[in-house]
């Protein structure tokens, strides 16, 4: 054998090398428990009487995609300009974030999200449905008149809306200052609402004599012509006192450089009442160069306008007297005299309200260029006696006539029927009567309770249009998210934030708005502040920290932006560190049929 | 070439003609000149590779265990105490199928401390799966040494060279070292069956569960059976190209022979000289020397021995409990075959001479005892100590 | 925040694998193979990634692995170093993989001489403060208070976890840190830090909560993981070349509400949580003498 001849064989060579995928092994035998991904409901959506999905619009803004979080925004909102301005923001008030250091600024991301994405025609998602053949007639171009426009005419619904005042826009224009809503934003608002074909008739009220003319048009009336007769004040002189809701309306209409009558030339002017309008009144007559002074029968705590407007109205040099009630007013020699009656804090009464009475024989007088009264305001007739009609059905933001003596069904909404009364809750007013309409139409008037009860956020009222059309918010758990719900590990303390204010000495100079937007960064950093409460926000935690390599990330519709996570229960053991690393409370545990 | 070189010294030059890459070692008296050759061919660049200096033999064999599995030729060395601080790893090495050669010089284990020749520390290692191959002098160390790497890549079982303290390790003798060219034409570049690789990702010697244990067992114990022909056919090539050639078992006068010595190691040497002696005196004496002892060589002993009427077996170690390990291996290796008495003696532990006189003895008692005693016999004892 | 560059990703430890629901470890494995990548081989010795990398015929990862003895990581790792150097494949990372055992105790001796002789590996300790494999007997890295199958009943631990990170910034190694599942991006950079090192041993000391063995509820692997670290029982820190300390990681959470989350530590009094919160305050604040030089 030469040596090159010599191969040795191969002996077969059996021993412990493996490379067989584990995953032969299906581990989720191990386990009944499985865990899901179920979208749940966050409690700010369900304060905010529109609906409005929150935590996805925070989302949404955090990366960018502004005008993805404004039609998310308008699905359920079509005003998020003066909402972003004026509202009273009940959902941070509701909001978890609250109890880990301060609310998410929901409110001035609203606006900021608006100034981004609000220009330009309306994108294909939030045009209307094909024409139903239906037309409905609105009184009233307030907040409730619009949205209800809004949400027909995106249900295929026509809709007229008649205003009585020469432009429309109801308080939104004549009620709330150009200082907290300019006229330029509320003009691009109603200009959307147009886009869906509504028509506004200006300086044209829908009253009984044009609705008997007109009234085959129609298939349906809302009426949400609000309450824009001031009341006047029940006491000797009380005739004398400016209804304070005109004035607004008459420095809006002329200009703002109007200069109220004052033959007394002491330019100053009392003002009587504690809610918005009030301060309203005294901060624009500030701007026309009066010095206001407010009097109210309570404390300044006790005024039920909100407390940033009476700090900022303080803070522009209003005066402010307490426990004063009007006597009576008089006019001598030019100037008003009002006799006032000093009150002070008596025991709560039958309704827990603080009681004050007066401190006996304490009265004074004082002079002013003018009297203002906004102590309260009722409906125009004769709107006040079919808000109390018989058979009328009473939905949550909505009086439902399905007879009325026009002949037509008739919904009445906002200010005129809502316990609060508010631009939110007169938008939700409009949705309510969309939907109600909607169905109402389709399927009857037995539809209408049912029909709407799908459509609530949580245990409600608050109702969602994207629910309604079927969009994918309708499969989230009406479960609400609560603080103790969450993983607070995965948040950092930061304070909220809104826009840069003019200081007060020179906001009262003008009319300019006052609070300006977030800037793009802050408005980053304050939605990156939401928690997102109930909602995948692809924060993909589940994934980094499952120990069975279970959880999947997989494209949907082969699209990049839109990952899709799938949990393989083949393989899950079902521990659920999943849903404890869940910051949101996004997922939960459930046991697999067997 | 013919040079003189010391045991320790052929052993280091066989590896470097091997073409090592790494070596990993610890040092233990004697076996320390075989890695201080290595650490300086690896440092003057006659060896191209690495040397790990390591802090213990356990971790050795680990170092080795780890380059084997990475696809490179290795090598190590140790003794005694070393050797059975790696055992576990001995265990690692041939359950894990890798083609270690590892040079063992024979020394005592203590308490008490003894650095000289003994063969309980090698023998104690019998059941770990090591091919062991006992060599008499410096040439077969370096011979068998570049034998064990054509055969431990053959079979995937790591080999012992086992050698003699101080009288192999440290005693100079002619050797013929061969050329370069000559072993590379022998013995081939590694080419391993399995490796760590990244590009086929596997995993290495992990969970055998009870279904295939007994399995991955059986196939150790078919390679070793392999063993023989296979070392024969690499014997065959080893001597058609350097001439020479050892066998599993080194048999001298024993075709007629009567009393058959069997030993193994240097004791070997002394004992051809006493055969010699006897034969001139007329007795018909034979001497088998056992070089490969794992696999136990059992088709050649029965060979050899088949016409003996009695073996004698010489054991530098002892099993306590038991005896001369070698004697007790053979003792079951040749049921079967010729029922031939087997005598068993142990002499020479911890260093103590096997002279001339030792073995004399052992042939003189064989034949004047009827039968071979139940204990073995322990010669130049000195009883006075045990009083 | 859109995660669609991981479709890239691929897990290199595949599913179906025995660790325990909420395992620590199989996090951790799966954390570090993801910082790491796929031209990585992981050396394992006894421990329960020994039993969780799989049976004959099945490997629970996608690399490969080279199951070792207890005693020899360091070892192994650097002889399969010096294979794959000789090989050519310098850009191959090995990574030792080990227990809280075969690191702190019977595998010290080895991954001190690998630190000693610079070997170029990254040893991974991942640390369950007990050997977990043969069912929860002690380490020297179970902490002071800790019950567990040898320090049963009233003769809980008494004696402090060692501090394998000094100890091996004590070697002089060029790069040593804490890390923790809890904190994936901070794993994860370490990683990569320690991958780009070449000029000796690297060391990372990864903290695996265990909940079998510490009783608690699988669900709070993670949870319990962060406590250690908000609570700095087990702080985020990286020693360079030994001597450079920069910290990681703060917070002040109470050590109580870490331990009273853990069965291990029912038996402790408040008295004795007391007395471990003020050694972690001293050991904090050595950690921080340290980093301010």
């Amino acid at each position: 054998m030469t040596p090159q001849d010599a191969k040795l064989p191969l002996l077969p060579l059996f021993m412990p090398i493996s490379s067989a995928p584990t995953s032969a092994n299906r581990t989720g035998s191990w386990s009944s428990r499985q865990p899901r991904y179920v979208e749940k409901t966050a409690p700010c959506s369900v304060h905010c009487p529109c609906g409005e999905d929150i935590p996805r619009i925070e989302m949404l803004a955090v990366r960018g995609e502004y005008a993805q979080a404004w039609r998310t925004i308008m699905t359920e909102n079509p005003l998020p300009g003066c909402c972003g301005r004026v509202c009273f923001h009940p959902c941070e008030g509701g909001c978890n974030r609250a109890q880990f250091d301060a609310p998410v600024a929901i409110n001035a991301l609203e606006r900021f999200l608006d100034d981004q994405a609000g220009e330009g025609p309306l994108p294909a998602e939030l045009r209307p449905a094909p024409a139903s053949g239906r037309r409905i007639a609105i009184a009233g171009s307030g907040p409730a008149g619009l949205a209800a426009a809004w949400f027909l005419a995106r249900l295929g619904h026509e809709c007229e809306i008649f205003e009585a005042a020469p432009e429309p826009g109801g308080l939104l224009r004549y009620g709330i200052p150009a200082y907290r809503l300019p006229a330029a934003v509320l003009d691009r608002e109603i200009g959307r609402i147009r886009e869906l074909g509504v028509r506004i008739h200006s300086s044209m009220a829908l009253d009984e004599e044009l609705l008997g003319k007109t009234r085959s048009r129609y298939d349906a009336i809302f009426i949400a012509c609000g309450n824009g007769r001031g009341l006047g004040l029940d006491i000797p002189g009380g005739e004398l006192a400016v209804d304070g809701l005109a004035f607004l309306r008459a420095v809006r209409s002329g200009g703002l450089k109007t200069r109220p009558a004052d033959e007394s030339g002491l330019r100053s002017a009392a003002v009587l009442g504690g809610g918005n309008t009030a301060i309203d009144v005294a901060r624009t007559l500030l701007r026309l160069g009066i010095a206001p002074t407010i009097l109210y029968r309570r404390r300044r705590e006790e005024m039920p306008a909100f407390s940033h407007e009476i700090d900022s109205a303080l803070a522009e040099g209003v005066n402010l007297v307490e426990l004063s009630a009007p006597l009576a007013i008089r006019h001598d020699s030019q100037a008003f005299t009002l006799t006032l009656q000093k009150m002070r804090i008596s025991e709560p009464g039958a309704d827990g309200r603080m009681r004050v009475v007066p401190v006996e024989g304490e009265t004074r007088e004082m002079n002013f260029g003018a009297v203002y009264a906004a102590v309260g305001v009722r409906a125009e007739e004769p709107w006040r006696s079919l808000a109390g009609a018989e058979g009328a059905l009473r939905l949550s933001h909505t009086l439902l006539l399905p007879e009325s003596p026009t002949g037509l069904p008739v919904l009445l909404g906002g200010d005129l029927v809502n316990e609060v009364e508010s631009v939110a809750d007169a938008i939700a007013s409009g949705k309510e009567a969309a939907i109600a309409l909607d169905l109402l139409f389709r399927e009857g008037c037995g539809a209408i309770t049912p029909g709407l009860e799908r459509c609530r956020i949580g245990a409600g009222p608050s109702l969602s249009m994207e629910i309604y059309q079927g969009g994918p918010r309708r499969s989230r758990s009406q479960r609400i998210v609560r603080y103790d719900d969450l993983n607070p590990d995965y948040f950092t303390a930061a304070p909220p934030e809104r826009g840069d204010s003019l200081p007060p000495a020179a906001a009262a100079g003008s009319f300019a708005e006052i609070e300006a937007a977030l800037t793009a960064d802050r408005a980053l950093e304050q939605a990156g502040r939401c928690f997102n409460c109930g909602i995948c926000n692809d924060c993909d935690n589940c994934r980094t920290f499952c120990p069975e390599a279970a959880v999947l990330l997989e494209l949907r519709n082969s699209s990049r932006s839109d990952p899709e996570r799938r949990i393989t229960y083949d393989f899950c053991k079902g521990c659920g560190v999943c849903l404890t690393e869940c910051p949101r409370c996004a997922m939960e545990m459930e046991e697999a049929a067997s | 070439m013919k040079t003189i070189l010391e045991g320790s010294q052929a052993c280091a030059e066989a590896v470097r003609l091997a073409r090592v890459q790494v070596v990993s070692a610890y040092p233990i008296t004697p076996q320390t000149h075989i890695v201080e050759e290595l650490a300086k061919f690896c440092s003057d660049g006659s060896l191209n590779g690495r040397f790990l200096c390591v802090e213990s033999e356990h971790s050795a064999m680990a170092a080795v265990i780890g380059a084997a599995a990475g696809g490179v030729r290795t090598f190590t060395a140790s003794s005694s105490q070393g050797l059975a601080l790696m055992h576990e790893m001995l265990h690692w090495a041939a359950g894990g199928r890798l083609p270690i050669v590892m040079a063992e010089v024979n020394r005592a284990l203590g308490p008490g401390w003894n650095l000289w020749a003994d063969q309980t520390d090698s023998l104690a290692q019998r059941d770990t799966g090591w091919i062991q191959l006992y060599c008499a002098d410096g040439q077969e160390v370096l011979d068998t040494t570049l034998q064990a790497y054509r055969l431990a890549e053959a079979v995937n079982l790591p080999v012992m060279v086992i050698l003699d303290a101080f009288f192999l390790s440290h005693t100079w003798e002619p050797v013929d070292l061969p050329a370069q060219e000559e072993v590379d034409q022998f013995l081939p570049p590694y080419a391993p069956r399995f490796r760590m690789d990244t590009d086929h990702p596997q995993s290495l010697h992990g969970v055998a569960p009870i279904g295939v244990y007994m399995e991955m067992r059986r196939s150790m114990q078919l390679a070793m059976e392999a063993v023989p022909e296979l070392l024969e056919r690499i014997e065959e090539e080893f001597f058609a190209r350097f001439g020479r050639r050892y066998g599993p078992v080194e048999p001298y006068l024993c075709d007629d022979a009567d009393v058959i010595l069997v030993t193994s190691g240097t004791a070997a040497g002394t004992a051809r000289v006493v055969v010699d002696q006897l034969r001139a005196e007329g007795q018909k004496a034979g001497l088998l020397r056992i070089r490969m002892f794992r696999p136990f060589p059992v088709r050649s002993v029965h060979e050899v021995l088949k016409s003996a009427l009695k073996v004698a077996v010489l054991d530098r170690n002892c099993s306590f409990g038991a005896g001369g390990i070698f004697a007790s291996e053979l003792r079951s290796a040749l049921q079967g075959g010729n029922p031939v008495p087997v005598y068993s003696y142990i002499a020479g532990l911890g260093g103590r001479d096997i002279t001339v006189e030792t073995i004399r003895d052992c042939f003189a008692l064989t034949r004047g005892t009827d039968r071979p005693a139940i204990e073995s016999v322990w010669l130049g004892v000195k009883e006075e100590l045990l009083k | 925040m859109s995660k669609s560059e991981l479709f890239e990703e691929r897990e290199l430890m595949n599913t179906g694998h025995v660790g325990c629901p909420g395992c620590g470890a199989t996090i951790a494995m799966k954390l570090a193979l993801r910082a790491l990548g796929d031209k990585t081989m992981v050396v394992i010795p006894a421990c329960c990634w020994a039993i969780i990398a799989g049976n004959y015929p099945q490997s629970a990862l996608k690399v490969p692995v080279l199951n070792t003895a207890f005693a020899t990581t360091g070892a192994v790792c650097s002889g399969l170093r010096a294979a794959l150097d000789l090989r050519g494949e310098k850009d191959t990372t090995i990574i030792g993989w080990a227990g809280d055992g075969g690191t702190f105790d019977i595998g010290f001796q080895a991954l001190s001489a690998a630190a000693e002789r610079g070997d170029d590996f990254i040893y991974i300790c991942y640390d369950n403060e007990a050997y977990m494999n043969t069912g929860v007997q002690r380490s020297s890295s179970t902490p002071w208070g800790a019950s567990t199958m040898t320090t049963p009943g009233a003769s809980w631990k008494r004696t402090q976890k060692k501090n394998i990170v000094e100890i091996m910034a004590a070697h002089r190694i060029p790069y040593t840190a804490t890390a923790n599942i809890a904190f994936p991006e901070d794993l994860e950079r370490k990683l990569r830090k320690a991958r780009s090192i070449r000029s000796g041993l690297r060391f990372i000391h990864l903290f695996a909560s265990c909940p079998t063995g510490w009783g608690f509820a699988p669900a709070d692997a993670i949870k319990i993981s962060r406590m250690a670290v908000l609570s700095r029982a087990f702080p985020l820190y990286e020693v360079e070349e030994g001597e450079r300390y920069t910290i990681n990681s703060g917070g002040d959470a109470p050590v109580y509400d870490y331990l009273r989350m853990q069965n291990r530590f029912r038996r402790l009094s408040d008295g004795d949580i007391a007395m471990i919160q003020e050694h972690v305050n001293r050991e904090w604040e050595r950690l921080n003498r340290k980093a301010r030089g």
